[in-house]
Formats: structure tokens, C-alpha cells, sequence
């Protein structure tokens, strides 16, 4: 197979998810720097030209008088620019390894189809249906009619390749077998005309279960209908309302693009964090196509599905309209005219416009009325839509994915009744019983740890300590266990706590999602180690934690929306080390300013988290962002022999340890470097002057780590009792 | 004064240029709620359908859409284009959504000017309340 089609196909059959952004500059050169992006991109890409809109409507004067007075337009004028202009933008790059399609939008295309294939492009999309209704005021019988010409037209060329846009149909809140039915009806119009390269689309919904009966049904008819042909499936990230952060619109396409993996979808169209606002930067679209190749990269397929309920209505609908005409076109106008399709919502003069669509209690799309389709109607009580429950059902995504972690826990009551609290502590207790069985295994003594103390670890990052009157003296809760552990080397080589801390994080923290006020450490800590001995005690047990969990309870995280092929790098590859100085290069590379003499900022850190699919170490942090006991390099004056270990997908740091200052002479000088009075460590100075085992060791935050495992939105959500930095609770 | 009508008959519209009709699925909520009669014209209304629509069915109030940020020059133009048929002189004509695409304040005094009874930025409130008001003026 050869053209766009064929390279789908191929990459396919290796495994890999092609992306592909939506782009278009008037700009010639613009628009080559765009697809020489989208070819470098670290993802198996195809590239786009999406045309303006002045062309879309077959005003070419108009785009050519505005690219005359030099005005930018929407997209790339490709019947405007002449043949040597669009040569030029793609020359050296289209190709086998780099086919690019045009996208439009046009329910008159056939200047377009006669302008691409003049430049030599083979590959498009759109239909007469789906650019039609939804978009303009063409009656559907001429959409047809031009559509079948632009169909035939572009058969001519070998190896060329539609693709249907019926699976988006209005964006939203339209009930995906009637998407799944349209796409597949224009699918067969496109053959009915001579295609031989055809993809079927999908648009994800609002509900990632419902999606994947979705795609399941659209395959199996797929088959049972374009058998003999080269065809595929290709997915649209959320074309609704699209969230407004970073994290959810990321998010959001990662699980479109799961959701493509997961059901056989070979091709992902994707959407940038720019969506919600303006249209995007190239920068933006790279960013979102490499964020969904690693989410790709890092799922597997489901076993294949009989879609369900979905496949049934689908094939329902598509019956009733095949019955109606030997001729696709003709039977798409007398289906709409009977109402045999009807899109909810569609304003257009040829839909019946009573079939209406809304988001159940479960978050799947389901049908309030289905007008004359011959499908089932509305199951159960569904209430009427009104002007604020549509409203709520358009931003019901956008809402679901920008949930703000700012969001403050429930009542006691409510949190500790809840489902997913109720998994996530099974899941927290599964975690600690394996991580117990490890160390116990390993020769480590389990001690109970100290609540208060005359002084505590003098902590980081603006956190506070908690006073308690003790007697008259002013003591400390715990806000590690750092002093406790070294004192206990006296009597113990390997030893380990769960231990609770509180620091008074400042209140700002309360919107970071990973901070608590109480929160848990899994504290180690070994007599005579070194740094690389703590950091492969560390690499098993989060090894350890993970296997048991995966293995024991993947119903759990099922429930949890959680892909458990999140884990299959972390369990099979060593975690990678990279030093602090060569993060925060990498950091400034892509524009982050970061100090190369502090501490990775929370946001760097995201950064570098969500470029990875495993854990990672990142070690030899700068004297100065860290407390005394992490032991300086002799070697290095200034460099800290410690490290901290940080989550893949954006959940951020996880632990930190060090080999420790055990010297008297040196933890003196470096309590006065740190600003800490040595007069205060009375006990800890006398004891360290006596001697004490050198020793490394480290602290596992447990809700941070079960956040990460149970792929929660905030850090609280894993704590049974959530005290969130600022905020007064239980 | 006793009422004469509590329904109005109304016609919703886009503009030329604009393709969005979420917009107007919610208008035409909003007003069927407020128990009022719908005619929704849908996206991309060329000028001759709307003034030809609006003779048709002579409204008692004319509300026109426009979320693309290009819908104060379609406006202006169709508004002078109602009011220079004398049927629709006196027939309120209102408009709001995102009509510019740099903040609508400088848009309303041109609006106004060339016609429209209101201009509302996404004030649904405010409309509503204009809605109400013409209850009055409908029954005197």
C-alpha cells in the first residue's frame, strides 16, 4: 500500500499511533516551518495543511485579495497560492515517510479536491453530511451532489484517501451511536464513488467506557462493511467545549489518545492547551502531539469488543437508511427528510430537529429523544433540557477535566464513605503490607516513631513546625524523622518507620494537589550505605509496591480510571539518573527558568516529570536548598551527595534521600551554613559528638506515592483524614 | 393595565459569517422558558433570508447571535437593512455575544447607531430582563 493510507497501515502494524495536528498558516514559509515541526516531532506524525475559511466557502478572490494586502489568514489559502507556492511548502518533506493531508471543512469542495490534487496531495477529508449540517446552509442535496463529484475526482488518483468527518456531528452531546452510524454511512458513500482509501472517525465523548463501546462498534461494522478496502480509524481528542488548564486539556488528550490504542484506532487527531483560547502555536501542537504518542506509547489494546448497545442502535440506523436507496447520496436526503437521522441539536433547514441528547447521572451520553430514528428511545426517566442544563451538559467535560485541585475534600463523613476513598485506602494498605514483607525480608527492623521532640528537622521550602507545651518546654511535631533515624543506628543497622509528619505548608501549596499539612513518610534508613545502595533500596521497594498492586487489584484501579499499563516500563526498566545540573539545563533549554543553585521549582518538575514514563532519579542537588544532614561531596564542595526520585506523568516528586553528615565537626558547620542555632540540638549534637554510624537513607511520602498509583487528581483524595495546607478541617 | 399578551412571537438568528449554533440552541431555551415562540433561523443567515423571514412572520422581537468575534460589521449592516423596510421599522432588534474580538464596549455605540434597540455583551440576565420589558410595550 502506498500514500497516506499505507503509512497509517504501517505504522499500525508496528504499533504506533499516528498523530496528527489540526494547522494552517497563510504564510508559505509559516506553514513549512509548521510541517517541518510536525515531521521532527518525537511521535510517529503525518502532517496537516487545514485551509482557511474564506477558501472553505469557495470565496477564493477574497483570499486572494487579503494575501494581496499581506493580512494573515485562518488557514492556508490552497487554491489562492499558486501550484509553485504550495510546491515549495512542501518540498523535501511530503513524502512515503511523511504524507500530509488537507483539511477543510467545505460542503463544496471540489475546487479544493481540484486544487490539492494539482499540488499532488492524495489525501483529505470532510463529507456530505458532516460538513454540511452542522457548519453551513447548503441544502444537503447539493452537499451531495458536489461531494460526489469531489469524490470521483480524487478516486482518480491512486492510493488517494478520504476520511469521514461524521463522527464529530456537532461536537457534543450527540449519542455516539448515531456518529458511529454516519461515519460508516459517509464511508460507504466515499466507496460508492470510487474510493479505495477511506477512514472512519470517532470524536471522543464524555465517557471513556462508553468511548471504547464506541470504537469497538465502528470497527466491527467497519469490517463488515469496507472489507476488500484500505481503511482505518481514526480518533478526534474532545471537539466540545475544551478545558481551560494545562493539566486538564492535557489530560484529556491522553485519554483520547488511550482510548485509541485501546480499541484498534490507527490515527489520533489531537488538540493543544491553546484550544480553550486561540489557535494553537506549532510549539503547542508538538507539545500535544509528543504528550499523546507517550501516553500512546505507554498503553495497550484492550481484548477486541462486540460494541454493545452502540453497535446495535448504529447498525439500526445504518439499515434503516441503506433500505431506503441503492443510492447512498439519495438515501442520506430522504433519511433526514424522514428523520431517520437526526442530530440532536443540528439547526440546519434539512434536520428534523427533534431528537435531543444529554449526560447522564453516569457521565455517558444518552438520548432524551430520538425523534423518528428507529432505534429505542429515551430508557428511564429523563428530565427535559433547559437552557442551564444544556449549559452544564456543553461544559460537563471541560468541568471534569479542569476540576481544580483548589477543590477542598468533602465532609469526614462523605470522604470516608466514598468509593474511591474506600479503594484508594485497600489500595494504600496493599502498597505498605508488600513494602513491610520487602524490608522485613531484607534484614530492616520496623520502630515506631517519635511524635514530638525538643527540635525536628528544620524542613524546606517555607514550610513551618508545630509547637507543643511540653511541660513548660517548647517541643516540635515531628516534621521528619531524619534525627530520630541516625539515633537509632545505634542499635539497629537497618531500620525503617511509617511515620507521620506535619509541616505548616504555606497556604498558596493548598492548589498544588501534592501537598498536605499531615502527611505520611516511609522512612529507611542504612548504617554504612552509600547514596547508590539507598537509591536501589529505593527502586525495589517502589518496584515492589507497584507489582503488588497491579497484580492484586486491578479491578481497583479499573474503578480508578486507572490504565494499569502505566506501570509496564517502571516494573521492567532500571529508573534512570540524571544530575540536578542536567535537569536544570534541559529546563532552560525549553524555556523554563529554573536556578541552577535551587531546588527544581514545582513547576520545572511537573515538566520533567511528564517527559518521562517511569520513575526517575535526579541526584547531586546544590548545597543550599537542602537541610544539614544530606552529607557534601568531598570531592565537590557545594554538591550534595542525595537525591530525590520523581513520578512520570506530571505527579512530581516522591522521595528524597542522601548519605548523611555524621561528623560532628562538619553538622556544626553546616547547622551555621543552614541558619540553624546548634545550641538548639542539645541531645542530637551530644549524641553525634559520641558517635554515630555513617549511614544513607531516604523517605518515601506515602499519600504522594499512592496518589501516583491510584492515578488521583490530588494528594488529599489519599489520605483518610485530608488536612489541606491553610484550609481548616477534620 | 391588564396584559394583552404574555407570548411573544420571536425570530433567532445568526449573522452572515458566523457558523456557532450552541448559541442559539440556548437563546431559544432561554426564551421558550420565558414561554415566548421561537423561530430560529440557525448559523450563516445571509441578510436577504433574515429580512425576508422577519417580513414573514413579523415578530415582535428580532434577537440576533454572534459568538465569532466578526459579528458587529454583519450586524451593523443587517440592522440598517430591517430598518429601512417600513414593516420593521419599530420592531425591536437586539444583538449580543462575542461580537468583537478585542472587548465589545466600542462596538455598542456603532450598534446602536445603526439600529439596534440593545446590545448585550453575555449578560443573559440582562437580556432576560429586556425581554420582560417588552412584555409592556407588546400589551400598550
Amino acid at each position: 500500500m502506498t500514500g497516506f493510507g499505507g503509512f497509517v497501515a504501517r505504522a499500525h502494524a508496528a504499533g504506533q499511533l499516528v498523530v496528527q495536528p489540526r494547522m494552517g498558516f497563510s504564510d508559505p514559509g509559516r506553514m513549512r516551518g509548521g510541517l517541518i515541526a510536525t515531521k521532527l516531532a518525537d511521535a510517529t506524525t503525518v502532517g496537516t495543511l487545514t485551509l482557511d475559511s474564506y477558501t472553505r466557502v469557495g470565496a477564493n478572490d477574497e483570499a486572494r485579495r487579503a494575501l494581496a494586502e499581506g493580512a494573515a489568514l485562518n488557514g492556508y489559502p490552497i487554491v489562492a497560492h499558486d501550484a509553485a507556492t504550495t510546491a515549495s511548502v512542501v518540498e523535501g518533506l511530503r513524502g512515503q515517510d511523511f504524507p500530509v493531508q488537507i483539511r477543510h471543512g467545505s460542503a463544496c469542495p471540489e475546487h479544493i479536491v481540484d486544487a490539492l490534487v494539482r499540488t499532488g496531495f492524495d489525501a483529505t477529508e470532510g463529507g456530505p453530511v458532516s460538513y454540511c449540517l452542522p457548519y453551513s446552509r447548503l441544502p444537503l442535496r447539493e452537499s451531495v451532489r458536489n461531494w460526489e463529484r469531489a469524490c470521483q475526482r480524487l478516486a482518480a488518483v491512486p492510493g488517494s484517501h478520504l476520511e469521514t468527518f461524521g463522527g464529530c456531528m456537532m461536537g457534543q452531546l450527540c449519542p455516539p451511536s448515531l456518529l458511529v452510524a454516519i461515519s460508516v454511512l459517509e464511508g460507504l458513500f466515499f466507496a460508492q464513488h470510487g474510493m479505495r482509501g477511506i477512514s472512519l472517525s470517532y470524536a471522543q465523548q464524555t465517557d471513556l467506557a462508553q468511548d471504547t463501546d464506541a470504537m469497538f462498534a465502528l470497527r466491527r461494522l467497519g469490517e463488515e462493511f469496507f472489507a476488500g478496502l484500505d481503511w482505518h480509524i481514526v480518533v478526534y481528542a474532545y471537539m466540545g467545549v475544551y478545558p481551560k488548564t494545562p493539566h486538564g486539556a492535557l489530560n484529556l488528550l491522553a485519554q483520547a489518545a488511550r482510548l485509541a490504542v485501546r480499541t484498534g484506532g490507527a490515527r489520533l487527531i489531537v488538540k493543544t492547551v491553546a484550544e480553550a483560547y486561540r489557535i494553537p502555536t506549532v510549539a503547542e501542537n508538538v507539545e500535544a502531539l509528543e504528550h499523546a504518542a507517550s501516553a500512546a506509547a505507554l498503553t495497550s489494546a484492550l481484548p477486541v469488543g462486540d460494541g454493545g448497545e452502540v453497535y446495535r442502535e448504529a447498525r439500526a440506523l445504518i439499515d434503516a437508511v441503506l433500505n431506503l436507496s441503492d443510492d447512498l447520496g439519495r438515501a442520506f436526503v430522504q433519511a433526514f427528510a424522514l428523520g431517520y437521522l437526526d442530530v440532536p441539536y443540528c439547526l440546519h433547514p434539512d434536520n428534523a430537529g427533534r431528537a435531543r441528547g444529554h449526560v447522564d447521572a453516569s457521565g455517558r451520553l444518552a438520548w432524551t429523544s430520538v425523534g423518528a430514528m428507529p432505534i429505542p428511545g429515551a430508557t428511564g426517566r429523563s428530565a427535559g433540557i433547559t437552557s442551564s442544563s444544556l449549559l452544564t451538559a456543553l461544559s460537563h467535560v471541560e468541568r471534569t477535566f479542569d476540576w481544580s485541585p483548589m477543590e477542598t475534600p468533602p465532609s469526614p463523613q462523605q470522604h470516608l464513605a466514598s468509593p474511591v476513598t474506600k479503594t484508594v485506602m485497600r489500595i494504600q494498605d496493599t502498597a505498605l503490607t508488600a513494602a513491610r514483607e520487602y524490608l522485613r525480608d531484607n534484614g530492616f527492623v520496623e520502630l515506631l516513631p517519635a511524635i514530638i521532640g525538643p527540635v525536628t528537622d528544620p524542613g524546606v521550602r517555607g514550610s513551618k513546625q508545630v509547637d507543643v507545651d511540653y511541660y513548660g518546654h517548647k517541643y516540635k511535631l515531628m516534621t521528619s524523622a531524619i534525627l530520630y533515624k541516625q539515633a537509632s543506628l545505634l542499635g539497629f543497622d537497618k531500620l525503617f518507620y511509617i511515620a507521620p509528619n506535619v509541616r505548616l505548608e504555606p497556604p498558596e501549596t493548598a492548589s498544588t494537589a501534592r501537598h498536605l499539612a499531615e502527611f505520611h513518610q516511609l522512612d529507611v534508613e542504612i548504617s554504612g550505605a552509600s547514596r547508590e545502595d539507598a537509591m536501589q533500596v529505593v527502586e525495589d521497594l517502589v518496584r515492589v509496591m507497584v507489582q503488588r498492586v497491579v497484580t492484586t487489584m486491578p479491578a481497583e484501579l479499573e474503578q480508578l480510571g486507572r490504565d494499569a499499563d502505566a506501570f509496564k516500563d517502571l516494573l521492567v526498566s532500571a529508573f534512570d539518573r540524571r544530575t540536578h545540573a542536567s535537569a536544570v539545563a534541559d529546563l532552560l533549554e525549553i524555556g523554563h527558568p529554573q536556578s541552577a543553585d535551587a531546588e527544581i521549582d514545582w513547576q520545572g518538575e511537573e515538566i520533567l516529570s511528564r517527559k518521562s514514563s517511569r520513575p526517575f532519579f535526579v541526584t547531586d542537588y546544590p548545597k543550599g536548598c537542602r537541610g544539614f544532614y544530606d552529607r557534601e561531596n568531598r570531592d565537590v564542595p557545594g554538591m550534595l551527595r542525595n537525591f530525590d526520585l520523581i513520578a512520570p506523568e506530571g505527579y512530581g516528586e516522591l522521595c528524597s534521600g542522601s548519605e548523611r553528615e555524621f561528623e560532628y565537626a562538619k553538622i556544626v558547620a553546616r547547622m551555621r551554613e543552614t541558619g540553624e542555632n546548634p545550641a538548639k540540638y542539645g541531645w542530637y549534637l551530644q549524641m553525634v559528638r559520641e558517635g554515630i554510624p555513617d549511614s544513607a537513607g531516604f523517605g518515601i511520602g506515602i499519600q504522594r506515592f499512592i496518589r501516583y498509583v491510584a492515578g488521583l487528581d490530588s494528594v488529599w483524595q489519599a489520605s483518610a483524614y485530608p488536612k489541606i495546607p491553610g484550609q481548616v478541617s477534620a | 393595565m391588564e396584559l394583552a399578551r404574555k407570548r411573544l412571537s420571536v425570530v433567532l438568528s445568526s449573522v452572515a459569517s458566523d457558523s456557532h449554533t450552541w448559541n442559539l440552541v440556548y437563546l431559544q431555551l432561554v426564551l421558550e422558558e420565558q414561554g415566548h415562540d421561537v423561530v430560529n433561523l440557525g448559523a450563516c443567515v445571509p441578510d436577504d433570508l433574515l429580512v425576508a423571514e422577519c417580513l414573514r412572520c413579523d415578530p415582535d422581537l428580532v434577537v440576533l447571535s454572534s459568538v465569532n468575534g466578526h459579528g458587529s460589521q454583519d450586524g451593523e449592516r443587517v440592522v440598517r437593512r430591517l430598518r429601512a423596510c417600513p414593516e420593521l421599522a419599530g420592531t425591536p432588534v437586539v444583538i449580543g455575544g462575542k461580537l468583537g474580538v478585542d472587548g465589545d464596549g466600542r462596538h455598542t455605540g456603532n450598534l446602536l447607531r445603526a439600529g439596534f434597540d440593545a446590545v448585550f455583551s453575555d449578560d443573559v440576565d440582562a437580556f432576560r430582563a429586556f425581554v420582560d420589558g417588552l412584555l409592556v410595550r407588546v400589551a400598550a
